[in-house]
């Protein structure tokens, strides 16, 4: 039987509403794909664009963002700022030439249990489709080092 | 004399990709790195300098130097001792820079054996310059176009190919097997530079460090690295332990050396914030003094090799030849006043 | 000597004789033909500042040495700068992130007919639309006739590339990014860089290792873009200082580029103005 290709999606939640949205749709028993590892912040706005770039670096296939919807935000204006800065970095990294698609920045709410629950099996699909992200190390190796093999 | 066909020398690389890592001139969009080669037409073979120098194969920009595996118990492993390396179109200046960081790293103890590895698996084949180019000027410090110091053959390209010098027993083994021809050969004189600048001695040097000079010659630099990452001599680096995968209950680190350089404003500070040279007047000033006083003082030989790629990158035109002339005359005219 | 090196050598002349500056930062001839920049603090020496379409780096950078006090008990320096219209820019830029203040600078400004990188001209000078400062004190006008194009295209490229596949882009940067030496000279040589430990280099925050790796060289190059959206004033002085010849600025223009159709916005339009990434509008809601 030939393997399929599983995904790694990083994905960051906030606190206060995707977090809890998420918890809603385990204790509602909704099941969602394993692929997805989840980083719990207080706020979307506290999700640097860097950590996306960094997990995109380190081996992620996919990232998602999920918020507050706007207007919401525990803290008032997190997502607000997450919103531009997701704008600009969202295009910046499809320019490098990791995939629009790979990026998911969305707004989840705590009683969003199986919204929750479509939004990551949509994208993990999404992601699975489009394929594995190969970021080469070193493009002139010509012979495997140790610290390749190691690692 | 030996000589080498072109077509000899393309297949010499070819029988020597098969039993070693074959090194040459690689052009990456303008800019000539030496980069590992499988066949002698991925090489650039009419060049004037490599961009990079070559040590950056005996002194990586960056290498492992331990691997550190912690789980229940920390078990550390010591870098391999590098596969031979054979480098074709080294200058004879780069072959130079050598033997000045041997005497830091190997000269005495401690030796630093990770150097000492690439050193002892390292031929080198160089290729003599046929003239000195705009920025060089090797013999102002020592050098010359068809120096052997350093080699383990020279090639000097003649009509049809190159005249051959085998110079070490390295050199010999290298040429196991290549169809070497004997020619009656004329070597062609490279053409050197005129008018340059008179390298004082590191005494003299000592007698201007306070000299009003060092603050007007660093209003303009912008304290990045570029000189010193081309620079042939430069030998100073970081090390840090870097992570590199954490698997369920163990953790894999690398103590990575990374080249650093003394002109970055943080180079110096130490903990607590204290920076002993915090300005780029001490900076810069320090940059020219290892070469000219503290090397030579503490190793022997001046750690400037004359090839000019610090002139050629500097993004603000600071220029190595400018301050030697600019020493010599600060110190004609401090003589004359004396 | 040409008319605008009369013009700036009179006018750095004046500046430093009824000394309202202590230092004016202009262009000098050096070897092969080459240009650099040079920090006058005597009349004597003026006669050295020329200006031509080499000097292409944005000596607005070297601010960020004058902007403290010159010891104790002592003022902030005042200082002249020869500049372009996209350097000038960056003045308003480090005014309105209270790094400077105008009080203290004296600009020359230049008329700008274009420069150029490594002898080839520059796209953004080829469409740019601006030759004449936002602000200064001095116009040095230009010798040579400006043509301004009536459209501005200088995102053509960008635009070409955003039609490749997403691999050919990989493919493209990471063979870009392999040649870089992380010699931070693109950072050094941008006004907007001025942290005093750049991300690129904390170890207490692990952004990234010190190999030279691609993927590092990767994160630093986002990184730094990223960093500079909204900032960035596309004055190409990374690219000019960059000892690889990089394409570094094509980054910067996607970013600005893309914040200028989503928000209008050009950096150092005026130094009343809040960094963009740093505020938010609360009904906007954008597609992301």
């Amino acid at each position: 039987m030939a393997e399929t290709f599983e995904p790694k999606i990083v994905s960051f939640l906030c606190n206060w509403c995707s977090y809890a949205g998420a918890d809603l749709a385990g204790t509602s028993r909704i099941e969602y794909p394993q692929n997805i590892r989840i980083i719990r912040v207080p706020c979307s706005g506290r999700v640097d664009p860097l950590f996306v770039v960094k997990a995109f670096l380190d081996g992620a296939d996919g990232v998602m963002v999920l918020g507050c919807h706007p207007g919401d935000c525990h803290y008032q204006q997190g997502n607000y700022h997450a919103q531009r800065r997701y704008l600009v970095m969202h295009k910046l990294m499809d320019f490098i030439g990791v995939e629009s698609d790979r990026l998911y920045i969305d707004w989840v709410s705590a009683s969003e249990g199986k919204r929750f629950a479509e939004v990551v099996t949509n994208f993990t699909q999404r992601v699975r489709k489009i394929g594995p992200l190969v970021i080469i190390r070193d493009p002139h190796a010509l012979e495997v080092k140790l610290d390749e093999v190691t690692a | 004399m030996k000589f080498i066909s072109y077509k000899t020398r393309d297949q010499w690389v070819k029988n020597l990709s098969a039993k070693a890592r074959v090194v040459a001139p690689v052009d990456s969009k303008g800019k000539i790195i030496y980069k590992q080669i499988n066949s002698a037409d991925e090489a650039v073979w009419n060049f004037e300098k490599t961009d990079l120098p070559a040590k950056t194969w005996y002194f990586p920009m960056t290498e492992p130097i331990l691997y550190i595996e912690q789980g229940k118990q920390t078990k550390l492993t010591e870098a391999p001792v590098p596969s031979p390396v054979v480098m074709f179109g080294v200058r004879p200046c780069d072959a130079r820079s050598g033997l000045i960081l041997d005497e830091l790293f190997i000269g005495k103890p401690p030796i630093d054996r990770q150097y000492a590895n690439h050193r002892e698996t390292l031929t080198m084949i160089g290729l003599a310059c046929s003239e000195m180019w705009e920025t060089c000027f090797c013999t102002a410090v020592g050098g010359a176009p068809d120096s052997h110091d350093g080699l383990d053959i020279l090639l000097t390209e003649v009509e049809g190919g190159y005249a051959l010098e085998v110079l070490t027993e390295k050199g010999n083994k290298a040429i196991d097997g290549v169809a070497i021809e004997e020619k009656d050969l004329k070597i062609p004189e490279a053409t050197l530079r005129e008018g340059l600048p008179v390298v004082r001695n590191s005494k003299e040097w000592s007698t201007l460090f306070n000299d009003l000079y060092w603050k007007e010659l660093s209003n303009s630099c912008i304290s990045c690295r570029a000189c010193a990452f081309v620079c042939p001599t430069c030998r100073c680096y970081d090390v840090r332990d870097e992570l590199v995968t954490i698997k369920p209950g163990v953790k894999n680190y690398e103590r990575l050396r990374a080249w650093d350089t003394c002109t970055m404003a943080g180079y110096r500070r130490i903990a607590g914030g204290h920076n002993p040279r915090e300005t780029t007047e001490k900076r810069l000033r320090n940059r020219f003094y290892c070469k000219f006083m503290y090397y030579p003082e503490d190793f022997g030989p001046i750690a400037c090799i004359g090839c000019g790629r610090c002139i050629e990158v500097c993004p603000v035109g600071i220029n190595i030849q400018e301050i030697i002339a600019q020493v010599d005359h600060l110190l004609d005219t401090a003589a004359v006043k004396a | 000597m040409t008319k605008m090196d009369e013009g700036i050598r009179a006018a750095a002349r004046q500046l430093l004789e009824e000394s309202k500056v202590s230092a004016v930062i202009g262009y000098e001839l050096a070897d092969k033909g080459r240009v650099r920049p040079v920090v006058i603090e005597r009349t004597e020496d003026v006669d050295r500042l020329i200006w031509n379409e080499d000097c292409n780096l944005n000596l607005v950078n070297y601010l960020h040495q004058r902007k403290m006090p010159a010891g104790k008990d002592q003022p902030i320096p005042k200082t002249a700068l020869v500049i372009r219209p996209c350097d000038v820019r960056a003045v308003n830029l480090l005014i309105s992130e209270q790094q400077i203040k105008r009080e203290n600078l004296k600009i020359i400004g230049i008329q700008c007919a274009g420069t150029r990188i490594n002898k080839k001209a520059r796209i953004t000078c080829s469409f740019c639309q601006e030759r004449i400062p936002v602000d200064y004190d001095v116009l040095i006008e230009s010798d040579k006739p400006i043509e301004i194009p009536t459209e501005s295209d200088g995102f053509a490229d960008i635009q070409e590339m955003e039609h490749w596949t997403a691999e050919e882009r990989l493919a493209y940067w990471t063979e870009e990014f392999d040649r870089c030496i992380r010699c931070y000279a693109c950072r050094q040589a941008c006004p907007g860089c001025y942290c005093f430990e750049c991300v690129a280099e904390q170890v207490d925050s692990h952004w990234t290792s010190i190999a030279m790796k691609v993927p590092e060289k990767m994160f630093f190059h986002v990184m730094r873009a990223y960093h500079l959206a909204g900032r960035c004033v596309l004055c190409g002085a990374c690219e000019a200082a960059c000892p690889m010849n990089i394409p570094l600025s094509k980054l910067n223009r996607k970013v600005a580029r893309d914040i200028l159709e989503s928000f209008g916005y050009k950096t150092g339009d005026d130094p009343k103005h809040a960094p963009l990434l740093a505020c938010f509008d609360p009904n906007e809601r954008l597609h992301i």
